[in-house]
């Protein structure tokens, strides 16, 4: 039983960090037997999510690969309590059960003791369809839950179709490139992490995390639950089904997308922002590696040309630096001789 | 009055597209002879996964009411033809919708075909293949595995082959001529994939496997859920924690017991215990939790765990510490360490033959760079799939792996 912080009513388990690989949980608590895909970063991701969280963790999951791949047929890899829910409906069932318990140990019906609630979904479930629940459910600041967001950039479970967090010029389902129109899908990637931290001020953590670097990964959740009340992470899971590569360069991908700086790496704490890793090396000055060495290893963005690959560097290189917090917050202050009247 | 039924099994996403083009290309053959055709997906194989064993079918008629006869039923009980596009589907497919294993050549009819594409001898494949109470005949294609991607596909002409091949098998069906004359006029055709299609029906190779021939072992079964039996609200009993190894050392996971994925794997890490520097990475970088912790503190991947994806060779920071060896070389799914445990010598022996089988190592699983397809297609036969580029493999044995 780990420690617990001593007011009852948001009282959350004491997850201290790993201390290093060595020093990581050796039990399993989400295990083997799933129908993903070869090479599944999302999978990783629950492993090491629950790894993280320890055996007290009740997870909630709603539609996408990791509930239809994970729970099928009456069978299960799941070790410690999980729930499916609607595809919307993350947030929604992360404050609900979260409610629950606090109910349920107020009456004593159960043993007062603090429990995880996670609640997990994908880009489409998450960033789509239910970002008006998350962001509810990030404002209710009594109920402690940590939703976390695997990304893997598409609609994968029902066979890639763009959601909103695809990137720039992927090859989907809705998006294959023609012979007029080459790239089918222009819409830039929404900032799901800045979007949270930067509109829910009672929320006291966001980060961004990649499995790629697992020890860090599962730091920034064992700090989610400790740190109490609703947090959000935002995890990018390459997918070898939907980007279309060799399985065995699924972590090599995750990398790739730190050190491109394609997505940082990040958390905010109490309106704190702290960048970490590879993505602190490139704040602190280390150059990003051109971001044609991460597209061109994928099979979506085997049509690209020159073109493609220098907007898509533009708009990195944007993210970086133009916006007012370099891949984190992307508007910026005006000029300070203007007025904001002046500006049309 | 006649019908014609083929599955195509094949190797989920990578060889998706794939298995459309021969099912698309049956039916439209079919209807240069003026029969009737259909071609279709297995429900229960949606949404498909990477390497998870797969199949479409598809149904020849000489008569419309005839094809509607079969169309009636959810999927083929009984197929003429089962094509095999990978042939480390030998061992058997559980796919990702049934509950235990399914030898290769369950549906075929008695006297049917069973048509591969493998670059394995007859012998070694059928040592693979399950026996069964009736003959059946094994045909190969000499190629290799085609693999690719949903967006990027390789051209390497193995749908013309296997229609090549079909036109032999069974050309009361599939006339050559209809086959070829197909095949010019679909949109992804050509007058070279014709004369692939040629080569293809001329030199299948064949042969009657005889009831005593095949793999003896009973495949791993389960009982399904009868409706009645399922539970309201649908509640699934959790996994329980795992165990330590043994004497309180070590640790190995409980596992889903009733499904195993390990038929989704075409190669295995062959783990060199004696170089391992217990980093860790592999254990903790496996999606599929197949690495069992050993007292010792190294790590012995769990053969009926593994999908066989590479991450583990990709992460390991030693050189020739973990390889990954097609899975044709094996025969069972016995520990490796056990193995090593009982004699050090002899795994050292075993494992320097496995991970130094050149072609054993070869990999070929999709996209891994720009331009790959057609390097690998320049650079070796195309009748035999190309030859096999090795950049972009990441980790510490990439370079032993360059040609």
């Amino acid at each position: 039983m780990a420690e617990t912080t001593t007011t009852f009513t948001n009282a959350t388990q004491v997850l201290e960090p790993f201390r290093g690989i060595k020093k990581v949980t050796i039990e399993e608590y989400f295990t083997s037997g799933h129908r993903t895909c070869q090479g599944c970063e999302s999978a990783l991701v629950m492993k090491l999510m629950v790894k993280a969280a320890g055996p007290r963790t009740i997870v909630l999951g709603s539609t996408g690969c990791m509930y239809v791949a994970n729970t099928t047929y009456y069978t299960t890899p799941w070790v410690v309590p999980w729930m499916h829910t609607q595809l919307g409906s993350s947030g929604s069932a992360a404050l609900g059960t979260a409610a629950g318990l606090k109910a349920l140990m107020a009456k004593g019906k159960i043993k007062a003791e603090p429990i995880n609630v996670i609640a997990f979904c994908g880009d489409g479930g998450g960033a789509d369809m239910g970002i008006g629940a998350i962001s509810a459910t990030l404002t209710h600041k009594e109920y402690n839950s940590l939703i976390l967001l695997y990304d893997n950039e598409s609609y994968a479970n029902t066979d890639i179709q763009i959601s909103g967090m695809s990137p720039y010029g992927a090859h989907t389902t809705f998006s294959p490139p023609g012979k007029v129109h080459r790239i089918i899908h222009k819409r830039w990637k929404k900032n799901m992490a800045g979007m949270m931290a930067a509109g829910h001020p009672e929320c006291r953590y966001v980060a961004t995390v990649c499995a790629s670097f697992a020890v860090d990964m599962m730091n920034r959740v064992r700090r989610a639950l400790t740190i109490g009340g609703p947090t959000f992470i935002h995890s990018l899971d390459p997918c070898p089904k939907g980007w279309d590569y060799d399985p065995m360069l699924s972590h090599e991908l995750g990398e790739l997308a730190i050190e491109t700086g394609v997505f940082p790496l990040y958390e905010v704490e109490d309106g704190q922002l702290k960048y970490y890793g590879k993505t602190r090396a490139i704040v602190d000055g280390r150059k990003r590696k051109p971001v044609r060495e991460y597209l061109l290893k994928q099979g979506r963005f085997a049509h690209f040309i020159e073109e493609d690959l220098a907007y898509f560097q533009a708009k990195v290189d944007e993210m970086w630096e133009k916006w007012e917090i370099p891949a984190v917050v992307p508007f910026r202050r005006l000029d300070a001789t203007k007025s904001v009247l002046d500006v049309k | 009055m006649a019908s014609l039924i083929a599955e195509i099994v094949y190797r989920g996403i990578f060889q998706k597209n794939l298995a459309a083009r021969v099912a698309r290309g049956i039916v439209l053959s079919a209807r240069k002879s003026g029969r009737w055709g259909i071609a279709f997906g297995r429900y229960g194989d949606s949404p498909q996964r990477n390497g998870i064993p797969a199949k479409d079918f598809a149904i020849v008629a000489d008569t419309k009411e005839e094809l509607e006869q079969n169309m009636a039923r959810y999927e083929p009980k009984h197929t003429d033809v089962t094509i095999v596009l990978d042939d480390t589907l030998a061992k058997g497919v559980e796919s990702w919708a049934w509950y235990g294993l399914q030898p290769i050549n369950k549906l075929t009819v008695p006297n049917g075909t069973v048509l591969m594409t493998s670059l394995q001898s007859f012998d070694s494949l059928i040592e693979d293949v399950h026996k069964r109470e009736e003959p059946y005949t094994l045909a190969l294609i000499r190629a290799k595995a085609s693999f690719s991607g949903l967006w990027v596909y390789r051209e390497d002409h193995t749908e013309v082959r296997v229609l090549g091949a079909l036109a032999k098998i069974a050309p009361q069906f599939l006339p050559l001529d209809g086959v070829c004359q197909a095949i010019q006029e679909i949109d992804w055709g050509s007058d070279l994939k014709v004369a692939s299609a040629k080569k293809a029906h001329d030199r299948l190779e064949s042969r009657v496997v005889k009831i005593t021939e095949g793999n003896a072992e009973a495949p791993f079964a389960f009982e399904k859920p009868k409706w009645w039996e399922m539970r309201e609200g649908v509640t699934i009993p959790a996994i329980p924690i795992g165990k330590p190894k043994e004497g309180g050392e070590g640790y190995v996971p409980d596992r889903n017991p009733y499904f195993k994925k390990y038929t989704t794997r075409t190669m295995r890490p062959v783990i060199d215990f004696d170089t391992c520097v217990k980093c860790n990475l592999c254990w903790i970088s496996c999606p599929d939790s197949c690495f069992d912790v050993m007292p010792d503190g190294t790590f012995d991947a769990n053969m009926e765990a593994c999908c066989g994806c590479g991450v583990c060779e990709a992460v390991c920071p030693v050189e020739q510490c973990v390889t990954m060896v097609n899975e044709s070389l094996f025969e069972d799914n016995a520990s490796q360490w056990e193995m090593w445990r009982k004699d050090q010598a002899a795994y050292k022996t075993w494992l320097v033959t496995k991970i130094g089988d050149k072609q054993g190592t070869l990999r070929s699983h999709g996209f891994r760079f720009r331009g790959q397809y057609e390097q690998e297609l320049a650079a070796g036969d195309l009748d035999s799939g190309g030859g096999v580029i090795t950049a972009g493999i990441p980790g510490e044995n990439a370079a032993h792996k360059t040609q």
